[in-house]
């Protein structure tokens, strides 16, 4: 019977995101990591290998397919109530210890990570996704930058086919991978574990390139969301979460950020379970900082209000959450930003893509839109009480356009 | 925890290691020169990994030709020693010139 690495060692083909160097030596770009890798070797994820001076990277195959609410990926701020469609590849760049998703992420590095491949094409996976009824499809479950070629792959066949398409990624990237990515792309979540390297370096990274991927994916115009799991003792100081909320706040006040919660699993089954008042202590952290959307998630109905998405502005409630779903979604001339759907009754769905319209684009940032679902020839009229509603109600914004603009921080 | 560099790598000094580190953590590089007063590749017997900078990926293991390295659970015991000489060269970047001395005699 053929070992899982020679199984994966079946499913490949030259990688893109590479350079070669000098005796049969490659440098990778797909990660942080940049790995230098000799001949005959794997980079540190395992998946990306060096053969006589040619890099090969996985290809042609999924280790696990999902179709769930987009809510659970998490996005908030994207075709809420969506169905998103998830597949992923193996491995890891990193290993962290409390990972929900080791069988796949450390397959290669763990023996007891056995998650068996599976091959498809990219078009089956299109046509999976859209006989599933999902509205975007998403790479996640591994680690999608180090497999960014297949995911190229499947995403062009996403686009064709009417889908939005995302990452749900640790945020370890280069400017290589994510120049690479930039046309494909339309949601980006980074997980942003610690805002302490040694923290990181724990986990098998470093948080220099997470923080300048960051920067990155928001000025280059990903809708970008960003998780934190807060996990008693490791990461859930005022400080360091002072500082990390500052930072976001610093690239965007309008970026989402889930703080969620931590549940026992791998190997790391030290830290308690993270309880409702830690979230909602984080919550506040960002509120003050400067936020405007935050989530405390994976505790359903035990956060109060912290769930839903209001007016940043006037308070109103726009959407109703509780947990993955959608329990109210209010029609209201409100601007919010992330990628919202616009219904047309007479001419069927249609979706608004985050930079259309330059005029709107330049007057509330790169990232500002529009939320709640509007009616066919009422889109203007609409737009224009939603502009006329934070005119009236945030007028530093008007004033300051920087606000919501990128600044580089470290 | 971290990677150890052992008893192999004395007189070896290969630096397949220091090229395949994703992270620079493998001390002193090649003709490299530090302003902190460390001894230099030359100066020393073996290679060191930094034990705060080390992130576990392991990529040095394979590349090194005397199999001087372990991950510390798999350190045999009679290197046990090698995990305070290793750090006692650098840690967290800084040369540490009273533990290194103590430990070269």
């Amino acid at each position: 019977m053929s070992s899982l690495r020679e199984i994966i060692h079946e499913n490949v083909r030259e990688g893109e995101l590479y350079q070669k160097l000098d005796r049969k030596w490659v440098r990778c770009f797909a990660c942080g990591h940049c790995c230098e890798i000799p001949d005959e070797q794997p980079g540190v994820c395992k998946v990306r290998y060096n053969q006589g001076g040619t890099l090969y990277v996985p290809w042609g195959y999924v280790g696990c397919i999902q179709c769930d609410p987009i809510e659970k990926k998490p996005f908030f701020h994207a075709y809420p109530g969506s169905l998103a469609y998830s597949f992923g590849m193996l491995g890891c760049d990193l290993h962290c210890a409390y990972c929900q998703n080791w069988v796949t992420s450390q397959a290669l590095r763990d023996p007891a990570a056995v998650a068996g491949p599976m091959r498809v094409a990219p078009t089956e996976l299109i046509l999976d996704a859209l006989h599933q009824g999902g509205r975007v499809i998403v790479s996640t479950y591994n680690e999608p930058l180090i497999t960014s070629e297949w995911a190229v792959a499947v995403f062009k066949e996403a686009r064709a086919a009417g889908l939005l398409t995302g990452f749900v990624s640790n945020g370890n990237g280069t400017p290589q991978v994510l120049e690479y990515l930039r046309p494909w792309v339309d949601l980006y979540k980074v997980d942003l574990k610690s805002f302490d390297d040694r923290h990181y370096r724990q986990l098998g990274g470093r948080l220099q390139p997470i923080l300048e991927t960051i920067q990155r994916l928001y000025s280059l115009g990903f809708w970008l969301e960003i998780v934190t799991l807060v996990i008693p003792g490791f990461n859930d100081s005022v400080d360091e979460l002072t500082r990390l909320a500052e930072f976001l706040a610093n690239v965007s006040l309008d970026i989402p950020w889930h703080v969620t919660a931590f549940h026992k699993d791998y190997k790391m089954t030290d830290p308690q379970n993270t309880r409702p008042e830690t979230l909602v202590r984080a919550a506040e952290i960002g509120k003050k900082a400067g936020l405007r959307y935050i989530y405390p998630g994976n505790l359903p109905g035990q956060v109060g209000d912290w769930e839903n998405t209001r007016c940043p502005n006037c308070r109103e409630l726009l959407i109703e959450r509780y947990g993955y779903l959608i329990t109210g979604y209010h029609h209201s001339a409100r601007l919010l930003p992330g990628l919202w759907r616009v219904y047309s009754w007479t001419m069927g769905c249609c979706v608004l893509p985050t930079d259309y319209r330059p005029s709107f684009r330049a007057a509330y940032g790169p990232t500002r839109f529009v939320c709640a679902e509007l009616v066919g020839s009422r889109t203007s009229s609409w737009l224009s009480m939603a502009k006329r509603h934070v005119a009236e109600t945030d007028t530093s914004l008007l004033a300051n356009p920087a606000r919501t603009s990128s600044r580089v921080l470290m | 925890m971290a990677y150890i560099i052992a008893e192999p790598c004395i007189g070896t000094k290969d630096t397949a290691c220091v090229d395949v580190c994703p992270v620079d953590c493998i001390h002193p590089a090649k003709s490299r020169s530090y302003d902190d007063g460390r001894p230099t590749f030359d100066e020393v017997p073996q290679l060191y990994i930094d034990p705060t900078e080390c992130i576990d990926c392991g990529a040095c293991v394979p590349v090194c030709p005397v199999t001087a390295i372990f991950p510390l659970e798999d350190l045999p015991k009679k290197w046990q020693a090698y995990t305070a000489i290793n750090a006692s060269y650098v840690v967290g970047g800084k040369f540490q010139p009273d533990k290194f001395q103590i430990k070269r005699g």
